[in-house]
């Protein structure tokens, strides 16, 4: 009797530790991530070259995910983000190339966001077909794009451009990249959290019948987070074109499974819904760019870094399928 | 009656969930040689003892007897085994599979341990089939060749085949056409001879008291009376089923206000793509309560739901007269100041595993908004607002409304309403699952909105409350209209269960 007590006193308090838990796990993941693999790649993970060329990459990661929240949030499985960075930022390049402007570029690289983040949107909301399965079929059909557009080119360089185009030191564009992203987050936090797009995203994620009887406009809405999304790709297309100067058909590559893994490692369910937060995208996006990296430095193959991605992934989403009690996948 | 025929006996036998009481110190026998027959309101009970019975949940206390041992099924197989078979309102049978396979279903292993005879098993099958006079059909054929009807027979020879000693027939007759309702009482009529017992339950009073031996009348959970054949009578039954004491201002004490004339929302012809509601005409007038009643299937729920713009529409318009604008979708039915609570809360009226903030936000947040900004102090103000005006029970507005009780539910569902101030408000079963407490408080609620000049269209399966509450009460058959009582003209309860039935 007396156990039992116990064990009844005991329970009350530990939900409201599940939740501290709960928000404070993302960044220990990050913190755990960063001590094992210091250790592992003896410092070399902390080093001042390496955390240069992690910096870009967060860079990228981070910008798409942060979008990806609003997306994931109302409850979309995306994972086509790479293929539409790689579309924006070989025909940006081309433009470029064909211009010398920065800016005409950047313009392209936004129009072209925004048609496939309205395109994914007007899919979603108006075939009954789960949006997964789409995203699935857009990202081979976005390589077969750019494959076509790259013709015999492999490799398309700014170098070549009609009139000579400003270079940037590696200090400018970390400035440059890291104002962008923090105006970004900030823009994100404010939607999401400070106007009525996050209430509706987070509703419609959670229950999209209780949205609609709400009278929330789930077209529209799921316009927007696409459009979010779709900027947050755009930007990130930009900044990786003014840093590496090349664009190639291999661009993104491993962008959408990095999103998708970013997301719950930031501590957020993929069925989004009213536990999809900002944060998770970018602390998650941290997250994920240290351990490619520390397994990168630790000499494993790519191959063998796809499969322990992997299994990091399984653990995570095991983990906190555990805790959230199901509801991770997405519908 | 002989207590040596005494099969199944129940002892205080209790239900609970959450705070809904669904069966209040049951005790009831039942006896070989006889077809018990049950009969009460959608949610009086009647299926939750038959569910106890046959293992599908575990009763919250009480005792349970059968064939006079203590009777504590673990699961439906247990129960089948020891010899209850249950036949169900819902569709049993597998799709993709022979009706032979469907009937033998989980008994596999009696056709050979690792590889299956499979003629012997439709031999077999068609000797179920047979038994239950269900003839001319191939037991081989795939499932899916046979109607509905012929599926549930399919299930009813399953059922049968297993030689049950008591038999459970939950509502299956409405699914049934004549040519089957006769396979089942035959049935039944044969087990009653060979000195099983048959436990009935249905709407159908004419059914009942044609097959029944004795009727036992349930309401609200509580076992009201067992009836034989012989005190059988349809006005004692139906008096049985609805009659209860109306206490002080349960529901609303004041009818005095006539009707106004203003009709602010008019439907014409509508004829809905989903459920049954045909060429449905009717006017809801400004500052009154309007009930919809019948029984289930009826055509109400789709109703409610086309009032608000959420069904397709095949035929017809519903038109709001104040603005002269058809409505055609929540989110404009929600511009002109409506409000709709569904029936399935957990389903279509809340995030589940969303903050009640969250949950009244999603319905309220143009009302707070200022330019694009929604900011934290006009949040924290509005929500917690409704929650001391609706006396939600909860520890924070952040708190999941997961864990909320039914009650409290549904007062965040009424809470996004509320807030908006809304014209016309459709709700339907606003208080299904509820318990007294919170039910009381939601008349009054629904009361003091009427006094505030706000239409009301109150869906509800339970006649008492529509007539507690409701200036006009419209009642739907077969997704007509099939009555009108005014309050004024006086609803009498016989006479609405007379049209509705």
């Amino acid at each position: 009797m007396e156990q039992k007590i116990e064990a009844k006193t005991r329970k009350a308090p530990s939900k409201i530790d599940a939740r501290l838990i709960g928000s404070l796990a993302p960044v220990a993941g990050l913190v755990l991530v960063v001590v094992v693999f210091s250790i592992l790649t003896k410092g070399a993970l902390l080093s001042a070259s390496n955390l240069q060329a992690l910096a870009s990459s967060v860079i990228t990661t981070a910008m798409c995910a942060i979008g990806a929240v609003f997306v994931f949030g109302a409850g979309y499985f995306d994972m086509s983000m790479g293929g539409s960075l790689c579309i924006a930022a070989v025909l940006g390049a081309k433009v470029m190339i064909a211009s010398g402007s920065y800016f005409l570029g950047f313009v392209v690289i936004l129009a072209i966001s925004m048609v496939l983040a309205i395109i994914k949107g007007l899919l979603a909301s108006y075939v009954n077909i789960p949006f997964f399965i789409f995203t699935i079929i857009l990202s081979s059909i976005f390589s077969a794009v750019v494959l076509v557009i790259m013709g015999s080119e492999t490799t398309i360089s700014l170098a070549s451009a009609a009139k000579a185009m400003r270079s940037f030191s590696f200090a400018e564009i970390s400035v440059i990249s890291v104002i962008v992203l923090a105006l970004f987050f900030g823009f994100c936090l404010v939607m999401f959290n400070y106007t009525p797009l996050g209430v509706k995203a987070k509703n419609m994620g959670g229950n999209i019948i209780s949205a609609r009887q709400s009278g929330i406009n789930t077209t529209s809405t799921t316009l927007t987070v696409f459009l979010m999304g779709g900027l947050g790709v755009a930007l990130a297309a930009l900044l990786l074109l003014m840093r590496t100067r090349t664009a190639d058909a291999s661009m993104g590559g491993t962008l959408g499974t990095d999103v998708m893994v970013a997301l719950v490692l930031g501590g957020m369910p993929l069925s989004g819904g009213p536990r999809s937060k900002i944060s998770a995208g970018l602390i998650g996006a941290v997250t994920i760019t240290f351990l490619n990296s520390g397994l990168a430095i630790m000499g494993l193959t790519t191959g063998q870094i796809q499969a322990t991605r992997g299994v990091v992934f399984i653990i995570v989403v095991l983990v906190s399928s555990l805790s959230y009690r199901g509801k991770l996948l997405p519908r | 009656m002989q207590e040596d025929k005494l099969i199944v006996e129940t002892r205080q036998l209790c239900k609970n969930f959450g705070p809904t009481v669904a069966l209040n110190n049951v005790s009831i026998k039942i006896y070989r040689g006889q077809i018990t027959g049950l009969i009460g309101e959608n949610g009086s009970g009647k299926s939750t003892i038959t569910s106890i019975l046959s293992g599908m949940q575990p009763p919250t206390s009480g005792e349970m007897f059968f064939k006079g041992k203590p009777h504590h099924p673990a699961s439906m197989i247990e129960g089948a085994e020891l010899g209850i078979g249950m036949i169900v309102q819902e569709q049993g049978t597998v799709p993709g599979i022979s009706i032979a396979e469907n009937i033998f279903l989980g008994e596999e292993k009696k056709f050979g341990k690792l590889f299956i005879n499979r003629s012997a098993m439709i031999k077999e099958a068609q000797k179920a089939l047979d038994a239950i006079g269900f003839t001319g059909v191939d037991a081989s054929a795939p499932i899916e060749s046979l109607n509905m009807q012929d599926r549930k027979l399919v299930e009813i020879a399953k059922t049968v085949y297993a030689n049950p000693e008591v038999l459970v027939v939950d509502e299956t007759t409405t699914a049934l056409s004549q040519k089957g309702r006769e396979i089942i009482y035959g049935i039944m009529r044969k087990m009653r001879d060979e000195d099983k017992a048959v436990i009935f339950i249905s709407h159908d009073l004419e059914e009942l008291m044609e097959t029944c031996d004795t009727l036992t009348v349930l309401r609200d959970g509580v076992l009201i009376t067992t009836l034989s054949k012989e005190e059988m009578n349809e006005d004692v039954i139906k008096r049985c089923m609805v009659g209860r004491e109306m206490t002080g201002d349960y529901y609303r004490a004041d009818f005095s206000e006539p009707i106004s004339d203003e009709v602010v929302l008019r439907m014409k012809d509508v004829t809905t793509a989903f459920g049954m509601l045909m060429n449905f005409s009717m006017e809801l007038h400004k500052g009154e309560i309007l009930g919809i009643g019948g029984l289930s299937h009826c055509g109400m729920h789709e109703l409610g739901k086309a009032l608000f713009g959420e069904m397709k529409l095949l035929e017809g318009e519903v038109l709001d007269l104040r603005y002269n604008e058809p409505i055609s979708s929540p989110k404009q039915a929600l511009k002109r100041g409506y409000g709709y609570v569904s029936k399935d809360r957990d389903k279509e009226a809340l995030v589940l595993t969303a903050s009640i903030a969250d949950n009244i936000l999603a319905a309220g947040f143009d009302k707070i908004q200022r330019g694009p900004f929604l900011l934290p102090s006009d949040t924290k103000k509005y929500i917690n607002g409704l929650i001391r005006d609706l006396s939600i029970k909860c520890a924070s507005p952040k708190q999941d409304v997961q864990y909320l009780s039914g009650g409290n539910k549904q007062k965040v569902v009424f809470g996004k309403w509320v807030g908006r101030g809304c014209d016309i408000l459709v709700l339907d079963c606003p208080t299904r699952g509820v318990d007294i407490g919170v039910k009381a408080a939601m008349y009054q609620l629904i009361d003091k909105m009427r006094r505030e000049g706000k239409s009301i269209v109150m869906i509800s399966e339970e006649l008492t409350e529509l007539i507690g509450m409701c200036d006009r009460l419209l009642v739907l058959k077969d997704g007509q209209l099939a009555g009108e009582f005014t309050h004024a003209g006086g609803m009498n309860e016989n006479q609405i269960i007379d049209v509705m039935i």
